[in-house]
Parts: C-alpha cells; sequence; structure tokens
C-alpha cells in the first residue's frame, strides 16, 4: 500500500514536471504545425546552462530559468524569420520541418559535444534544497517539489498569456485558423515568432530540473526527451498546450508505476505508451494526428 | 528518337554495382569498410522504397535491422539452419514485425515517424533486456562468432543492395509504382482512380521492412559478435535517412549516390571525430531541405535529364 | 420506373462529431438522368456527394449502386464499381502530367480502356497534355478532375461546383459537355450555385437545407416553394 502511495504521489509530481518538458513542444506545433524535432537538445541545453552556473559560477540553479529565457529570445528570433516562413510555403511543412529540425537537433548535439564531452553531467544535490518534503507519509526530495512549483508556475503563466493578453489572444487566432487570422489583421509572423521563443524557452526551463528528476544531463539525452515529449503530448492532445498536462500526469504515473513495480521493463514505459494510445484509440485522444483519408 | 527498352536503366544500374563491389575488394584493402558501404547503400534504398515513393517517413528503420540481425543471429545459435536461411528468416521477421505495425498507417506524416520510432526502441528494451540474457544475451549481446565468413556475407550482402535497388526500379517504372506516385501526391484521387492505396502502401512498406530486415541479418553475419545497441542505435535510422535525402529520393540511384558519397565521407573523417560528422550532416539536413529538397538527383531532373 | 434504378439512398445520414449535417436522405436516380443538387452554403450537398463516393461514408442508412449496397466499401472499390467524381477544390496529381494524371485512372480503375486523348480533346486539355498538372489554372484544374473520373468510364458522375469561376462561354461548354455525357447513358449529379447553369443542364433538382430535404422536383417550382424561398433567405 505504501508503495502504491508512493508512485502514485512521485507520478504526479513527476507527470507535473514532464507536462513542462512536453508543453513547448506542443506549443509550437500549435501554432505553426511545425514539428520542433531539436525539443529534447533544447531542454538539455537548458540542463547545460544550470550547470554552468552552479559547477562554474557557483549561483543556484535556479538563475537557470532567466538564462533559459533569454536563450528561447537568442535562438527563436533569428530561427523563426530563418526557416519558418520558408517551410511554411513548402508543399508539406510537417514533414519538411520534422527533417530540418532533426538537422539542428544534430547540430546542437554536435556542439554539446565540443562544450561539455559526452559524460554525464549532475548539479549540486542540495542546491534546490537539501530535504525531503513528505505527503501522507511518502517522501520525496526538495528538488521534486521545486520542478513542480516552476512547472505549475510556468504553465499557469502561460494560460495568463492566452487569456489576459492580445497577444495571448492573437495567438489562439492563429491556432484556430492561420489564415482567417492573418486576414483579420493580426501581425502572424510576430506572433508566433513569440510563440516559438516562448516554447523553446519553456524547454530550456525544463532543462533546468532534468539534472535533479532524471539525474544527470549529458549531450545524448535530446532524442530520448522528444520522443517522450511527444508520447505526453499525443496522450494529451495534441495541438492543444494546456491538454500536455493530461498527458504528463497519465505519463508521470504510468512510469511511477511501472518503476515500482516492473523495474526492469519501466524504459519501455513511455513508448508503449504512445504506441498503445496511437493503436488503441486513434481518433479519440488523438485529434489532429489522425489522417481523414 | 527512339525510345531505350524500359529494363536497359535498371540492368545498367545493377550491372554496374555488381561489377564495381565485385572488383572494389581487389582495389581496397579495407573490406568492412565496403562492406559497411553496402549496408548502407542498401538501407537507403530500403528506406527509399518507403518515403521516396509515399512519403512515410520510417524514423525507426533501425528497428527491422536490428529485428533481421537478432532474428538470424538467434536462429543460428538456436537451430542448425544454414546461415543463409537463418539470413532470409531475418528478412521474413522484419516483415512479420512490419505487418504487426501496419496500423501505424492510419497516422499522418509525422506521427507515423514518431510512432515508427517508438515501435524501434520498444523491440530495442525488449531484446536488450536483462530479463531476456538466457536468450538474447540482453544488454551484453550475442555471439556468432563459429560462423564467422567475411566473404560469404559480403556477396550475400551484395545480393541484398541489389535486390533492393531493382525493387526501387520496379517501383520507379511499373504500374504499381504508377499507383504509388499517385498516391503520394492525392490519397483520395487516387482511390477515385481506382487505386487500392491501403494495399499498395503496405506492399512497398513491407518490402522496405524486408530489405533492412535482410541487410541486418547479413551485418550480423559479418559482424558475428555485437551489442544490441550495434544494431539498434538510432544513428543507423539517421543515415538512412540522410544518405537517401541527399542523393535524392523517388530515384534508383539517388540514395545510392547519396550512400556511397556520404559514407566515403563519414570513414574518412567522420570515425575519428563524429561530433565534426554529426555537426555537419546536422547542418547539411538544414541546407537540403530548405535549397535542395528532393536532393541530387533534382540537379539532374531540373535540367530535364531522365533520372532513374 | 419500374426496374431498379442506377442508384438509390435510404435515409442516409451523416454526422461530424456530435453534429448531424445529413439528415434522413432518399432519392434515386436513373442512367442518363442528371440531378441538380441546390442550397445554401453547409447544406449538405457536397456531404451528399461525399457519402456517395465514399469519401465520407455515410452513418446510417444504405446507398445502392444497380441494387448493391455500397456505404463502407473503400473508394477504390467504389470507383472500380463506376462512380466518379470531380472536387469543388480540385484534387488531381499536381506533380505529374496531365496525361500521367489521367492514366492513372485509365489504368487502376479495371473498367475497359479509355480513349485518353479523346477525354483529353473533350475536357479542352489536348494543347495541356505534356504540362505539370500543378502549373495549370484552377479551372484548367477542375477541368482534370473531371477528365481523371471520366478515365474510368463512370456510369454516375458527381460533379462539385464545376461553374464557379467561369465565363458564361466557358458555362455553355461545361452545360454542352455534361448534356453529352447524359446522352451517354452516365448518370450525373451536379452540385450548382449558379440556379441559371443548372437550368441550361437539367429541370430536376432537390434542395437541401441544413441537411435535410427541402423539396424535389422541376428547378422552376422550388423557387416558388416556401420552405425553400424561406432556407436561402432566411438562411
Amino acid at each position: 500500500m505504501a508503495l502504491l502511495e508512493y508512485a502514485l504521489i512521485g507520478g504526479i509530481l513527476y507527470g507535473i514536471f514532464f507536462s513542462l518538458v512536453g508543453i513547448g513542444l506542443n506549443l509550437i506545433f500549435g501554432v505553426m504545425r511545425i514539428i520542433n524535432l531539436a525539443h529534447g537538445q533544447f531542454i538539455m541545453l537548458g540542463g547545460f546552462g544550470a550547470y554552468l552556473l552552479a559547477r562554474g559560477l557557483g549561483l543556484n540553479p535556479l538563475f537557470g530559468i532567466p538564462l533559459a529565457i533569454a536563450g528561447g529570445i537568442v535562438i527563436g528570433y533569428p530561427l523563426y524569420y530563418g526557416v519558418v516562413p520558408r517551410l511554411q510555403k513548402s508543399q508539406d511543412p510537417e514533414m519538411l520541418s520534422f527533417i530540418l529540425f532533426f538537422g539542428i537537433a544534430q547540430m546542437i548535439e554536435a556542439v554539446a559535444v565540443f562544450a561539455f564531452g559526452a559524460d554525464q553531467r549532475s548539479l549540486p544535490q542540495d542546491a534546490l534544497g537539501s530535504g525531503n518534503i513528505g505527503v501522507l507519509g511518502q517522501e520525496f526530495p526538495d528538488s521534486w517539489w521545486v520542478a513542480c512549483l516552476v512547472s505549475v508556475l510556468a504553465i499557469l503563466g502561460l494560460y495568463l498569456y492566452f487569456s489576459r493578453t492580445r497577444l495571448g489572444f492573437a495567438t489562439r487566432a492563429i491556432m484556430a485558423d492561420r489564415d482567417e487570422a492573418r486576414a483579420t489583421g493580426i501581425d502572424v509572423d510576430r506572433v508566433s515568432a513569440i510563440a516559438l521563443i516562448i516554447g523553446i524557452a519553456l524547454a530550456g526551463i525544463a532543462g533546468v530540473f532534468v539534472p535533479y528528476l532524471i539525474g544527470s544531463v549529458s549531450s545524448s539525452i535530446g532524442d530520448g526527451l522528444t520522443t517522450t515529449s511527444f508520447a505526453i503530448i499525443i496522450i494529451g492532445s495534441l495541438g492543444n498546450p494546456l491538454g500536455t498536462v493530461v498527458g504528463g500526469l497519465v505519463f508521470g504515473i504510468g512510469t511511477m508505476l511501472m518503476q515500482t513495480y516492473y523495474s526492469s521493463w519501466s524504459n519501455l514505459a513511455p513508448y508503449a505508451l504512445l504506441l498503445a494510445i496511437v493503436l488503441v484509440r486513434p481518433s479519440g485522444l488523438l485529434g489532429k494526428a489522425v489522417r481523414r483519408a | 528518337m527512339r525510345k531505350p527498352p524500359a529494363w536497359r536503366g535498371p540492368v545498367l544500374v545493377l550491372v554496374a554495382l555488381a561489377a564495381i563491389f565485385a572488383v572494389a575488394p581487389r582495389l581496397y584493402s579495407n573490406e568492412s569498410v565496403l562492406f559497411t558501404m553496402m549496408t548502407f547503400m542498401a538501407l537507403a534504398q530500403g528506406l527509399n522504397l518507403l518515403y521516396g515513393f509515399t512519403g512515410y517517413l520510417p524514423f525507426g528503420y533501425v528497428g527491422f535491422f536490428g529485428t533481421g540481425a537478432y532474428a538470424t543471429s538467434l536462429l543460428v545459435t538456436f537451430t542448425s539452419l544454414p546461415v543463409i536461411a537463418a539470413v532470409l528468416l531475418g528478412g521474413l521477421a522484419a516483415v512479420v514485425v512490419g505487418l504487426i505495425l501496419g496500423p501505424l498507417f492510419r497516422l499522418s506524416g509525422p506521427y507515423f515517424s514518431i510512432a515508427n520510432l517508438a515501435a524501434s526502441q520498444i523491440i530495442y528494451n525488449v531484446v536488450a533486456n536483462e530479463a531476456l540474457k538466457p536468450i538474447t544475451g540482453g544488454p551484453y549481446g550475442i555471439k556468432i562468432e563459429h560462423v564467422y565468413a567475411p566473404t560469404a556475407s559480403y556477396v550475400t550482402m551484395l545480393a541484398i543492395l541489389l535486390a533492393a535497388t531493382a525493387l526501387a526500379a520496379y517501383f520507379r517504372r511499373s504500374r504499381f509504382g504508377l499507383g504509388l506516385r499517385a498516391m503520394h501526391q492525392d490519397p483520395i484521387s487516387a482511390s477515385l482512380a481506382g487505386v487500392d492505396i491501403v494495399r499498395e502502401r503496405l506492399i512497398a512498406w513491407l518490402a522496405s521492412a524486408a530489405i533492412a530486415g535482410l541487410a541486418g541479418g547479413a551485418y550480423a553475419w559479418n559482424l558475428s559478435v555485437f551489442y544490441p545497441e550495434a544494431v539498434f542505435t538510432l544513428q543507423i535510422s539517421v543515415f538512412a535517412i540522410v544518405f537517401a535525402l541527399f542523393g535524392g529520393v523517388g530515384t534508383v540511384i539517388g540514395p545510392l549516390l547519396g550512400a556511397a558519397l556520404l559514407y566515403a565521407f563519414y570513414a574518412g573523417i567522420g570515425v575519428s571525430a563524429p561530433q565534426y560528422f554529426e555537426l555537419l550532416y546536422g547542418l547539411l539536413i538544414v541546407l537540403l531541405v530548405l535549397f535542395l529538397p528532393n536532393g541530387l538527383a533534382s540537379l539532374l531532373t531540373r535540367r530535364k535529364v531522365d533520372v532513374l | 420506373m419500374s426496374s431498379e434504378p442506377l442508384l438509390r439512398l435510404e435515409n442516409v445520414g451523416k454526422r461530424f462529431g456530435g453534429m448531424t449535417v445529413l439528415h434522413e436522405q432518399s432519392f434515386s436516380l436513373a442512367p442518363g438522368e442528371i440531378l441538380g443538387l441546390v442550397g445554401p452554403n453547409g447544406s449538405g450537398k457536397t456531404t451528399t456527394i461525399n457519402v456517395i463516393s465514399g469519401v465520407h461514408p455515410a452513418d446510417e442508412g444504405r446507398v445502392l449502386f444497380e441494387g448493391r449496397e455500397i456505404q463502407g466499401l473503400p473508394i477504390f472499390r467504389i470507383a472500380r464499381l463506376g462512380i466518379n467524381r470531380s472536387f469543388q477544390v480540385p484534387k488531381c496529381f499536381r506533380g505529374m502530367r496531365v496525361r500521367e494524371n489521367v492514366e492513372v485512372a485509365a489504368t487502376f480503375a479495371r473498367r475497359g480502356a479509355a480513349d485518353i486523348e479523346a477525354i483529353l480533346a473533350e475536357t479542352g486539355l489536348a494543347s495541356h497534355a505534356d504540362d505539370i498538372a500543378g502549373s495549370l489554372t484552377v479551372n484548367q484544374q477542375k477541368m482534370l478532375d473531371l477528365a481523371r473520373a471520366l478515365a474510368t468510364n463512370p456510369r454516375l458522375l458527381l460533379v462539385d461546383e464545376i461553374g464557379a469561376g467561369l465565363n458564361p462561354a466557358e458555362l455553355g461548354g461545361i452545360a454542352t459537355l455534361l448534356k453529352g455525357l447524359a446522352a451517354r447513358g452516365i448518370a450525373l449529379i451536379v452540385v450548382e450555385h449558379l440556379l441559371d447553369f443548372l437550368n441550361r443542364v437539367t429541370d430536376r433538382v432537390i434542395v437541401l437545407g441544413a441537411g435535410r430535404m427541402l423539396f424535389e422536383g422541376s428547378l422552376a417550382a422550388a423557387s416558388k416553394d416556401p420552405d425553400v424561398v424561406a432556407a436561402f433567405i432566411g438562411g
């Protein structure tokens, strides 16, 4: 019973954090119909940013959050204007963006190997608090609670952006119908560029906590995180960023249950979950992923 | 001007391929580079059978390769079948996996690719699982060094490469291929034209899977001792995709040229400095998508040269 | 009509999500007959065509072609039985040549040989036979859609707003073409907003409003029917 409680509460914490991991990918897809296959590599960069701040400058890893936002602007702005409008004019933007961002992922990974080598790097264990916080008798490290809190704040922030700001409203209009939005005078490129920046920044922020939740950061973790993110957003609802939270929770609880009861097979969990949902309920949870033809 | 017979181009390509790889070991002593080059040419061509002719990108293509490698190795270990039969059955195992994954085609483009990637990771995680150590060797890999035969496996891989190329030529020039092209452009209109798109797509998928499975079997035979990562690393999918794209998908010679050139380049500098190579091919992909989405072959087709 | 009609719909319904877009649609069509489908946007005209051609199968009721139930069959089977269509937004094989577009249909439909050159001439595309389909104008692409459909030797042809954007001379040409097809025994369902055009092709129409059949009869009578008038003005 204690084991089950541990898995469930841990799964909720883990899942809320993984909602943050997936949300940027979903936002970018929802707004631009662009598949950011470099998503996991942006998360990895966030992790290394926090690593540099903590190990190099002795700062609290939480300063990685403003660094991730700055990184999102520096990378996202030129990236948008460099490739996105060109992709959207092509025959099959989804597929071409998929391949193009895969190339970008490879470049980021190569650069990370130059800069940090191939080793796994961890962050000071007590930088986000050295204790444990318990709920219903189950204790989890402070860093998990901090990661969870930041995830909730980031997702809440995104929700407020969508519901309370003019830019957020324009973003929603573009998600509903890009051409219609352009026709009503919305500066689609500017709003989309901001969405790309937010998407990358959210990935970077998630990256700050990856060393705590996964144990370490290394230059090769990107592809796995991208696949996991896909599983989460497909379980949730593609193109609907806030639906990601549902996907994150299903993933988090599922993974924790697997790790608790069938630990040797837990690596399979995200992939099996993705495949099962795709094959069993291609229309229900998936929405846009299903071909109409 | 009379048109040359339809079979002439494909036959020329096949003869040239066979001649080059028959003679090459006499001119260049590092046979393992030649073998791996053929492996990637076969994989690029096999991937082309699906991606080039239907537009579905099998990101988990390596799953078929690994399936073939393990099926062949396990058959060699646990049965007394001749190795060549085990390689053929490795191809069949990949076809069976392809049939099981058939429902993936309910997904459109990128989602198909991601789900296919997930499927390949599942196969890898099952094969390499500690719990299966008595059968597959789990994470510690597999050994079939008692059947190690570099020349026989080299010839087998060449045969697989020729088979993949013959299939691509068939896809390019036949009535079946016409249906695939139409489906690729507009599946609904193709159906209205009477093309059974579900069946055509499945055949292309299974042919593509078979090539990867066979190549995996021959590769395992050539290595004879390997860890699961060696036949399941995502790098194998990645190389097949990049090589095929670089040469030009949807053609017969494009993937062959792309794989030969880029793999030679990789064998030259990439092995010693993989991260430089990774950076370069990452950049290459970005530039290809933006400026040359149909690969090297399109440099010719743009000039109205009829490329096979 | 004592014998079995070519096409018969019996209480056909179609839903998208929770919304019913077609209610209890029933009508029939004889060989060589032309039926016009009219109604405001969203009234279910294109949905009717989609249901018959299998693009969006019916959720309720039966669709009978030559006495055989065809609802639920895959599109290519329906096409091979002899039902074909064009699209409001043309869907040709854009990267292929015009002649190849028609060849695909002639090759795969398995409905006997088609005279590709004659079809290209009939649809005004003979001089573009070697052009890439994507380079044609939208109107030419619509004609190519029609040519692709004709290459399957259909017995029933569904034509979706082929007249939109054409000048009067072009409309006259198409009206003649469609009537010629009917004279050869092909049954046609013509979805059209342009009532003058429709009037030149047929006098039998069905008026749809909000997914329901409001009226069936002659076009002249339709314009005097109170339900129809309400649907067009109030809808």
